[in-house]
């Protein structure tokens, strides 16, 4: 089975050609948009194509004879939207067999209600643009599965760590950098997936009978907090995870926050202070204190510490999750099993880091 | 040979992104001082010469450096992909023209070899585009360490490494048998050349690399030396390694942000600080002592680099790095390359590290 990977210089579309390839699952086509991405899959001989995820004719020719299509681009909303038509129509006219799709479990926001599954309805009026970006892809998808030929495998795997991971690599950078920092002390459920195991998805969903037109959520089998991610990374650089701190919480709601931001130093702000009585001044002041620079405080009698560091919108959110999402839906009918347990998944991960460089601790071994 | 006084005529052979990027902003600096004129540009792909076409309207535009001629190019740099290297820079040094190769130099040492010999019957100068040895940090490590200011060297960790974002417009960049090879092959080469010149020849080298079949996106080497001493070198085009060397003697240390050429970090032991610092030249009035102007950066020691090519085939200066001061790093490219084994990647599954163990062989085989 040939399988072309859009996407494929990705933390998620590098893996998935690496272990497509190794394990002889199928014949994997890594395509990128340009020809420096195709430093990773080079080091297989493989048959890597150009082929910018816009542009139906390169699309097309990309997918020529292949079966499968692995839909794994990544970035901003713009691109996550205006990629679906011309790759959905692309693997029409190529006679792709099942476009396999990956979202996002945050379609059902980064702290779904209990009881949340594939069947809740979605919304495109979530805080985070991202969010909304799936759900409308989702959307446009489903559109074209309707018209079209082309079977649609939705996948949402919620965060998805392990090698090459942004939320792996970044907290390992903090930690380094000295400005890491918890939400909540790291208590909120994490929905995690080891990226193995969603290759593994990926990998039933190729061929899975009754798959087409449904959507999937996936996870690791074990509960876990963003504590027990985090710790063994922690662990792995010396680090205890207990020592750091919690970032400063700001309120949710993005509108609010960038005006509480800008509230201080506005000059309408400004101007305002200046007539306000004195204890309205103090009300305002305490307020917004927390979203105040410290180095602004600091004088030159005082050496500087480095800032609390404020939590993301997103982390925020996430850290408020006290649900894990389900995936039966996924073991029933694509028959997708976690592979890889949290323990061991943790365990390569931190092999990643020794082998990209991290000062990762002998006793981690 | 007496200095002329025309401008040097220069070529330029292989006009893609390092071209384009690199030499083309360089060709420029030194066309303006009246220095050099581009004559012409060649590339079998008329799409990438007429890119350069716009900078230089007088050059002719050719296809094959067989049209070049002594009596008309006084220098050409090669700046094609490294497997015309070889065969392009031996050509043009039998035509008469003096050739600045861009590194890597060759793929293997006996053509480096001929490159040189070539280049001794022809009686023009070979140089070759290791432009970090005319970066001032560069300098002042080679400086420091031989007048042993780290006392003696106990070890040395050498890391570069990003996502790979250079703007090659070739797949052959990625292609066994296109190209000399990966990571090592291309940032390797400069970071090798400068291991060797500021500290010798190893004696002892272990590489292992991440190619299953293709070309390196990641490698490792451990180098020994016969003073006893030995460090690592730790190359990516994929993993956000620190670009820096880190070099410790038994009286302090120095660390190198590869990046950045004019700056330099010390420790010396007995001391609870480091001293991180701004190169700069010395004053222009010696019985004043202080700081004189900044140092080159990159960029114009890109050019002093050119400069120096150009004063060589005028006879005027010896090539800073000729053809016999880069053969180390080729030597030592070859020999990793030969010697290569798998780097350990601890998150592949047995199955897949099976594979990859047997990929890696029938690679090195090849």
């Amino acid at each position: 089975m040939r399988v072309a990977v859009l996407g494929a210089s990705g933390f998620i579309g590098s893996r998935l050609v690496e272990m497509f390839h190794l394990e002889g699952i199928a014949e994997v086509r890594p395509i990128a948009r340009r020809v420096s991405s195709l430093a990773g899959p080079s080091r297989f001989r493989l048959d890597c194509r150009i082929a910018d995820a816009f542009d139906r004719e390169a699309l097309a020719a990309a997918f020529a004879d292949c079966e499968i299509v692995v839909h794994a681009v990544a970035g901003a909303p713009s691109v996550i939207l205006g990629t679906i038509a011309p790759v959905y129509e692309a693997a029409e006219k190529a006679g792709v067999r099942r476009l396999i799709y990956l979202s996002t479990a945050s379609v059902h926001g980064q702290n779904p209600a209990s009881g949340t599954t594939e069947s809740s309805g979605l919304s495109v009026r979530q805080a985070i643009p991202y969010n909304n970006a799936r759900v409308r892809a989702e959307g446009r998808l489903g559109r074209l599965r309707a018209r079209g030929t082309v079977e649609l495998v939705v996948l949402r795997p919620g965060i998805v760590f392990g090698p090459r991971s942004s939320w792996v690599s970044s907290f390992a950078d903090s930690l380094i950098e000295g400005n890491a920092h918890l939400v909540d002390r790291g208590r909120g459920i994490c929905n995690s997936l080891y990226v193995d195991n969603l290759i593994e998805a990926i990998r039933v969903a190729m061929s899975a009978p009754g798959a087409d037109g449904e959507a999937f959520l996936l996870g690791d089998r074990e509960q876990i907090t963003w504590a027990d991610l985090y710790r063994p990374i922690a662990a792995a650089l010396g680090f205890d995870l207990e020592s750091i701190g919690d970032a400063v919480s700001i309120p949710p709601d993005p509108v609010a926050r960038g005006l509480l931001k800008r509230a201080r130093r506005s000059p309408v702000a400004r101007r305002l202070a200046a007539v306000l009585p004195k204890r309205a001044r103090h009300a305002l002041k305490s307020a917004t204190s927390s979203l105040e620079d410290p180095r602004a405080e600091l004088s030159s009698w005082t050496r500087p510490t480095p800032p609390r560091p404020i939590a993301t919108l997103e982390m925020e959110l996430l850290a408020k999750c006290r649900y894990k999402l389900p995936f039966d839906k996924a073991t029933r009918v694509l028959g997708y099993e976690p592979l890889v347990s949290f323990d061991l998944a943790c365990r390569r991960t931190v092999a990643w880091l020794r082998f990209a460089g991290y000062p990762v601790t002998d006793s981690s071994r | 040979m007496t200095v002329p006084s025309l401008p040097t005529r220069v070529a330029l052979v292989g006009c893609g992104a390092v071209a384009e990027l690199s030499y083309a902003p360089a060709l420029r600096v030194l066309s303006a001082e009246g220095l050099l004129e581009v004559g012409a540009l060649v590339d079998p792909n008329p799409e990438s010469s007429r890119r350069l076409e716009t900078a230089f309207p007088e050059a002719r535009v050719h296809r094959d450096a067989n049209a070049l001629s002594g009596g008309t190019v006084d220098l050409a740099i090669v700046a094609s992909p490294p497997r015309f290297h070889a065969e392009q820079t031996i050509r043009l040094l039998r035509q008469g023209i003096s050739v600045l190769c861009e590194k890597p130099m060759a793929a293997t040492s006996i053509e480096a070899e001929s490159m040189i010999a070539a280049s001794v019957a022809a009686k023009r100068t070979l140089a070759v585009g290791l432009v970090r040895r005319f970066l001032p940090a560069a300098q002042t490590i080679r400086a420091f360490l031989a007048q042993g200011v780290l006392g003696d060297l106990q070890d040395f960790h050498c890391t570069e490494g990003g996502r790979f974002r250079w703007p090659t417009r070739s797949a052959d960049y990625f292609q066994r048998g296109a190209s000399n090879g990966g990571v090592l092959a291309d940032i390797g080469t400069h970071l090798l050349d400068l291991i060797v010149w500021w500290l010798g020849e190893p004696t002892d080298v272990r590489y292992e690399d991440d190619a299953m079949g293709g070309v390196e996106l990641n490698c490792r080497a451990e180098l020994r030396f016969p003073e006893g001493f030995q460090g690592t070198v730790r190359l990516s085009r994929d993993c956000d390694l620190p670009s820096r060397c880190f070099i410790r003697g038994t009286k302090g240390w120095l660390l190198w942000s590869i990046g950045e050429p004019e700056h330099l970090t010390l420790h010396f032991e007995g001391t609870a600080w480091v001293v991180s610092g701004r190169l700069h030249e010395l004053p222009a009035v010696s019985s004043q002592p202080g700081a004189g102007r900044r140092v080159a950066n990159f960029e114009q020691s890109f050019v002093e680099q050119l400069r120096n090519v150009v004063a060589s085939v005028r006879g005027e200066e010896q090539p800073f790095v000729g053809g016999q001061e880069a053969l180390a790093a080729v030597r030592l490219v070859e020999h990793c390359y030969r010697h290569r084994t798998l780097i350990p990647m601890g998150w592949l599954n047995e199955r897949e590290e099976a594979r990859a163990e047997t990929l890696s062989r029938e690679g090195t085989a090849r």
